[in-house]
């Protein structure tokens, strides 16, 4: 067979080889997003996702989705501009997800034994498929930015809080009052974590009493509409084939 | 030549091989927290732990011990360490093994950070309640912000029975109570589990057309428009809407499911209650102060003034948590850690009593292998070459005194 013969012979043998490829491009797009993202989740988000005790209506609402678009709008930048897909940001969070979850259970309970109720993952997809959806119908990387980026930040409280209100019954112990969340960072003994070390309820947005928690998201969904802007242009840079054109 | 070559890069390749499978069949058990290789000088000039005592030795799951004891917070600080004013009374164990039930300083629950006084002493209990069985040593410990963790003595305690058995009750002031081991652990996995199906199944709307291939030739042939139908747009408006429903419904229902929540509690604790000593009745003032590396010992010359009303004996020096032991004044009954003790290290030129009004200049020799052990001999290494320990006195009716001891050292090699 010459260079310029096709490796396929009819029509149905060509769908099947673009299937087969399909499924192995999935696969392993999955596991490289997985890797890259979940690194640098770790990196930026840490402390804020690992640990229930982290969780605040402050920092935590307003670091992780800045945090957390990053991937997102980058692979969304590959994907739409290049093949038209508006799946990029569900998939990087399905990874994310999945890296996490495999973390979690393995490494903190596994090894280590904390309970899966103090380290579990926070939500993102939610504001992932919002991201997507605002991309598919609208086209615009702007839109998407502005009304996605924005639509990200916001829905990452309420996508989480069916599961973080449990643990913000308040006990009284001991004589002081605490969150179940706060109880459990006492009780399950992090030899190499001092509680000043957890960045919660820091901040001087004290004017909006309780309510607080949106304060943070709107500005959280702000901020990640540049971060978006940002990261979608490292998606296109990245995304580009310039690097492999032969002259 | 080349037979040669390839030989040796063969064998090679087997030794790596070898080597990486002797490495992995070679595991020892890590069984420490690596307070050996802290700073000798931090170990004896920040935090002096005594009087300490680990209430039982095999404790059941389910069951409980404390830690006890004293530490003192002490004046020479040294400059390199950050002051003790944000910080945290934590345990030195490998992880949740025990959960801590209670932490006091003074009598004060100590679940956040604290703000502690130089000079002071401190009385502290750490209630843990067993949760994983196995041999752990169960080390004091207080972390200091910028400073680090500066870790007390340990002691192995063992851990009988089996996790599956521990369980953590607590009443909520909603009036509920909860396994804290496993409460809402079904809750998170539904909700992890839902949304996790839910955006496969907005990706397999996707997966289930042509994926990369042909879409990625027809962007090429400028054919874009085509590869998105206004059924793409209604089914991924249909996911986008039901997303948002999703969440308004549930963050509603979860709110009339809880109505009482509350923010996590944080901030500092300040006020920490000191012991109120009885005022110093013995003066020591080092005259100087020598370690000497061959015979793993340190001597000092020390001037002591007894201004009590009682004669009084030297019967042990501490420092970085290794006692220093004269047996024929002072013996441990506390069941202090073996490797820190040494019974018989403390030698006194003179130990008879110092009667009350007398001053004695005396030569104290700290001799032991625990210098080595616990690489406090690389003090002689340090910036600040500074020791620092506890004396503590015994009078006619058996009353310990603690004096603090702060002088330079000088090394001797030969």
């Amino acid at each position: 067979m010459s260079a310029s013969q096709s490796a396929v012979r009819s029509r149905a043998e060509a769908v099947k080889v673009s299937r087969t490829f399909d499924w192995m491009i999935m696969f392993t797009l999955f596991f490289v997003i997985l890797g890259g993202y979940h690194v640098h989740f770790m990196l930026v988000a840490g402390d804020w996702d690992f640990w229930s005790d982290w969780k605040d209506r402050r920092l935590w609402v307003t670091v992780l989705p800045i945090m957390g678009i990053t991937f997102p709008a980058a692979v969304q930048a590959v994907l739409w501009w290049r093949y038209r897909i508006a799946f990029g940001a569900t998939l990087c969070v399905l990874g994310l997800l999945f890296g996490e979850w495999v973390n979690r259970y393995f490494n903190f309970w596994g090894w280590t034994y904390f309970p899966i109720n103090f380290v579990f993952p926070s939500q993102l997809v939610p504001g992932a498929i919002v991201l997507d959806v605002v991309l598919l119908v609208s086209g615009s990387m702007q839109l998407t930015a502005v009304v996605g980026g924005l639509g990200f930040g916001l829905l990452f409280y309420p996508g989480n809080w069916p599961v973080m209100a449990p643990l913000h019954l308040p006990v009284e112990y001991n004589g002081m009052m605490m969150t179940l969340a706060d109880l459990s960072g006492y009780h399950y003994v992090r030899t190499g974590m001092p509680e000043y070390i957890r960045m919660v309820e820091k901040g001087t947005l004290r004017t909006f009493g309780k309510d607080v928690a949106p304060v943070s998201a709107f500005f959280s969904g702000f901020v990640s509409i540049i971060v978006y802007f940002l990261w979608h242009f490292f998606g296109r840079w990245f995304g580009s084939t310039a690097f492999t054109k032969i002259s | 030549m080349k037979l040669i070559k390839d030989r040796i890069a063969k064998l090679s390749f087997v030794a790596l091989l070898v080597t990486v499978t002797a490495a992995m069949f070679y595991a020892p058990t890590a069984s420490a927290h690596g307070e050996k290789s802290q700073a000798a000088f931090m170990r004896m000039r920040t935090i002096h732990w005594y009087d300490l005592n680990w209430s039982k030795d095999i404790v059941p799951v389910n069951d409980t011990m404390t830690v006890t004891g004293k530490f003192h917070v002490f004046a020479g600080w040294p400059e390199t360490v950050a002051k003790p004013e944000i910080s945290f009374l934590n345990i030195g164990i490998p992880g949740p093994v025990f959960i801590r039930a209670g932490s006091w300083i003074g009598g004060q629950l100590v679940p956040r950070s604290v703000s502690l006084e130089l000079g002071e002493t401190y009385e502290f209990k750490v209630l843990l309640k067993a949760r994983r069985p196995g041999d752990w040593h169960v080390h004091s410990m207080m972390n200091v912000k910028d400073g680090g963790p500066i870790i007390g003595p340990g002691k192995w305690v063992t851990i009988t029975g089996s996790m599956s058995q521990f369980t953590n009750p607590i009443t909520t002031l909603t009036g509920q109570t909860i396994d804290l081991e496993n409460w809402n652990l079904s809750n998170i996995y539904f909700w992890h589990a839902f949304w996790y199906a839910f955006g496969i199944a907005y990706i397999a709307y996707w997966a289930r057309k042509p994926v990369f291939v042909p879409r990625l030739l027809a962007m090429d042939a400028g054919k874009a428009d085509t590869l998105i139908t206004s059924m793409d747009k209604k089914v991924g408006i249909g996911f986008a809407v039901a997303t948002l429903l999703i969440v308004a419904v549930t963050m509603q229902s979860t709110n009339e499911a809880y109505p009482i929540t509350t923010p996590l509690q944080a901030g500092l604790l300040r006020g920490m209650k000191p012991i109120e000593m009885a005022a110093r009745t013995v003066a020591v003032k080092v005259d100087s102060a020598t370690y000497r590396v061959p015979g793993r010992a340190m001597q000092m010359t020390l001037t002591i003034t007894n201004n009590g009303d009682s004669s009084v004996r030297l019967g042990e020096f501490m420092t970085a948590s290794v006692r220093f032991l004269d047996p024929a004044v002072h013996e441990d009954e506390t069941g202090y850690p073996d490797d820190l003790l040494a019974e018989e290290g403390l030698t006194v030129s003179d130990n008879s009593p110092l009667a009350p009004g007398q001053t004695r200049t005396v030569e104290v020799t700290a001799s032991d292998a625990a210098w080595e052990v616990y690489r406090l001999a690389d003090l002689i290494y340090d910036p600040d070459s500074r020791f620092a320990g506890l004396l503590f006195f015994t009078d006619e009716a058996g009353n310990r005194q603690m004096v603090t001891i702060d002088a330079p050292l000088i090394p001797s090699f030969i």
